[in-house]
């Protein structure tokens, strides 16, 4: 025979031999004659990781054992037939390896009960040789086609997972946060989730000195892979950054300037940070166009404060005054990302200032110590909420009685 | 988001409207592209009809300027109102893109 293609058409045809000719495949057919002929017809096509099976009952057996891609499946056998092999494949052995029933085009009622009992496709019986190639080539290239993607976001899902657990880890645990604010005359409790197990909210507290702790929240833009790359970057910048941490405006602005010089233009953070001291419980603070922080007075009076200020990594020098506000013992400070009150599906829901005054005050009010997090997520969202559209951080500092 | 480009006799304007999100990074190049081949120098960006934008948005919109300004124009915001104006209120950025 001469070989008339283009050397590009054979090219093409060998990869998509390499692709399945080490595809496995079990014949099961109680007629020997017709294993051979099937055998024949597929090793002609290049098809040589053969297993054969005589009967419903080794059917099964050779299909735990040897693990096929795909198998052609007769249906009258003796012992079991093939409806009942296509059945606990599907039910008991839970497979979804494509079965090929061959069947005669008479039989009419075979054909609607193969599918129903789970079978991929049907082959006509007697073997027409071309038309089965083609099918067993189509399944099986399905079947890896599926199989390469069910791996990829499985690794994906795994590459997620560990980079969640280290973005978390940027993140303070609970002795830390107790030791650093309880030793300095206050209590902070926190919670935080990424939209999409990566996210570019980032919170922390430090000591200062043994009088003065510091806390600081900050929203990288975006949210996703990118934002927490970001953050990333971020947390190194404040772990360098440790001149000028008792000065609030300072530092952001330090903090800013190298934002500035590492993201792209396009990205940028908003930010609280504050520094509450024992000896005075003054806290002073700067802002970067973070979300309102609402205090909640020991007597339940509520106050906003204004946070907006040139958000962070936009220019190479901005100036941020430092702010003070007179707290006393059991006052208590919330910070919040915008997830909390933006509604991007339904504007006009979104949550106003005073409507988060109220929530933050009313979950202040009822929740247990420890729990404010929790009773303020109940109140807007009606519980914990698992799909956010955006991260989500709660931050409550309150002052000691 | 959705967007028009409206061309006056000294300016060029591009409306937007809806929801400026992260999910329209892919879009908003058209928009950057628009705003660089504009006939005009200056380019306004009408958000009279934009809802809402979150931080990708405000992002988008300092890319925007960014580039408009390496083609050698002046970009402008008009029509800040409702959320949008909360927003840049609160960021500041009307100190890096020009408000009108």
């Amino acid at each position: 025979m001469t070989d008339t293609r283009s050397p590009k058409d054979s090219d093409s045809a060998d990869r998509a031999a390499i692709a399945l000719d080490d595809a496995r495949i079990l014949i099961v057919d109680d007629l020997r004659s017709s294993r051979m002929l099937i055998g024949s017809v597929l090793r002609a096509a290049g098809f040589h990781t053969l297993e054969f099976a005589e009967d419903g009952i080794e059917a099964l057996e050779k299909f735990q054992a040897f693990n096929p891609d795909i198998m052609l499946l007769d249906i009258v056998m003796p012992r079991m037939d093939g409806f009942e092999v296509c059945e606990r494949i599907r039910k008991d052995l839970k497979s979804d390896t494509p079965i090929l029933v061959q069947s005669g085009l008479q039989e009419g009622e075979h054909r609607v009960r193969a599918f129903e009992v789970g079978a991929s496709d049907l082959v006509s019986k007697p073997i027409n040789a071309g038309e089965m190639i083609s099918r067993v080539k189509l399944h099986v290239e399905r079947r890896r086609l599926v199989e390469s993607l069910r791996s990829y976001r499985r690794r994906m899902e795994d590459e997620l997972k560990s980079a969640e657990a280290m973005q978390l880890s940027l993140m303070p645990e609970a002795p830390e946060i107790d030791r650093i604010s309880e030793g300095r005359g206050a209590r902070v409790e926190a919670f935080y989730r990424a939209s999409n197990q990566l996210g570019g909210d980032l919170w922390t507290i430090f000591e200062i000195d043994e009088d003065r702790f510091g806390l600081l929240m900050v929203d990288l833009s975006g949210h996703g892979v990118s934002a927490a790359i970001n953050a990333f970057r971020l947390h190194v910048l404040i772990e360098a950054h440790r001149l000028n941490r008792a000065d609030p405006g300072t530092w952001l602005a330090d903090l800013s300037k190298d934002l500035y010089e590492m993201l792209p233009i396009e990205h940028f953070a908003t930010g609280f940070y504050c520094v509450f001291d024992r000896r005075t419980s003054c806290l002073t603070y700067a802002t970067a166009g973070a979300p309102s922080p609402v205090i909640v007075k020991a007597d339940g009076q509520t106050e906003l404060l204004d946070a907006s200020g040139l958000i962070m990594g936009v220019t190479s020098a901005v100036d941020y005054p430092n702010q003070q506000v007179q707290l006393k013992p059991g006052d208590r400070l919330c910070l919040y990302s915008d997830a909390l009150y933006e509604d991007f599906n339904i504007p006009e829901k979104s949550l106003q200032p005073e409507e988060i005054a109220d929530h933050v005050k009313a979950s202040c009010e009822s929740a247990e110590p420890g729990g404010f997090p929790k009773a303020l997520m109940y109140r807007v969202y009606g519980g914990i909420p698992q799909d956010l559209p955006d991260d989500l951080t709660i931050l409550l500092l309150e002052v000691a009685s | 988001m959705d967007f028009k480009v409206v061309t006056k006799p000294d300016t060029t304007s591009i409306e937007l409207s809806g929801v400026l999100t992260f999910d329209d990074h892919e879009r908003f190049k058209a928009v950057v592209e628009a705003i660089t081949v504009a006939e005009s120098d200056g380019v306004e960006l009408d958000l009279t009809g934009m809802k809402m934008i979150d931080s990708a948005g405000i992002g988008m919109l300092l890319l925007a300027n960014d580039r408009a300004g390496k083609a050698g124009k002046t970009l402008a915001l008009r029509g800040v109102t409702g959320h949008v104006a909360k927003v840049v209120e609160l960021s500041k950025v009307d100190q890096i893109i020009k408000v009108l």
